[in-house]
């Protein structure tokens, strides 16, 4: 599993814990990388993923339907679930103000023995680390 | 007339710049079935 994230685009470096099941994947200075991609790449090697959390850096934008977003690149952005934290930070919307921020992006339903890794991804924050 | 355009490249890069930070810093995984 190791070498295969490795292969993955994007990724600098894969940490594996086998005694806390833990993998952490250091992503390449520019932060191209995508975390749907990484999943698909975990189930792929046979492993079934819990749950996955990041830290990620970007702008809030308000998406067509009024709900706001994470933006991390112009071609890269995660829609967020509502919650506490997210209501500090809409008045940040569509501003030029970049925040840090450390949410849970994916976690198993319960029950499921294995979920489909091509659901769609959404960011639950956790924490604001930054606001500039 | 130099200093005009100087002042307007300053204040369009420092709209891009922020945007061009934005980035995926860490990625934390906690699996299951591992062996």
């Amino acid at each position: 599993m190791k070498q295969h994230l490795g292969r993955q685009s994007g990724v600098q470096n894969v940490d594996v814990s086998l005694i806390d099941g833990k993998v952490e994947v250091t992503p390449k200075e520019d932060g191209q990388i995508d975390p749907a991609q990484l999943l698909k790449a975990v189930y792929d090697s046979g492993v079934s993923v819990a749950e996955m959390d990041i830290t990620v850096r970007g702008k809030i934008v308000k998406d067509a339907d009024g709900n706001l977003a994470l933006q991390v690149s112009p071609s890269q952005s995660f829609a967020i679930t509502p919650n506490d934290l997210l209501k500090t930070l809409e008045p940040l919307a569509d501003s030029p103000a970049v925040v840090t921020l450390r949410g849970e992006l994916y976690r198993k339903p319960a029950g499921k023995k294995k979920a489909a890794a091509s659901a769609p991804l959404k960011l639950l924050i956790l924490e604001v680390e930054k606001k500039e | 007339m130099n200093a005009r355009k100087l002042t307007f490249l300053f204040l369009l890069g420092s709209m891009f710049v922020p945007a061009a930070q934005a980035q995926i810093k860490h990625i934390e995984m906690r699996v299951e079935g591992m062996t």
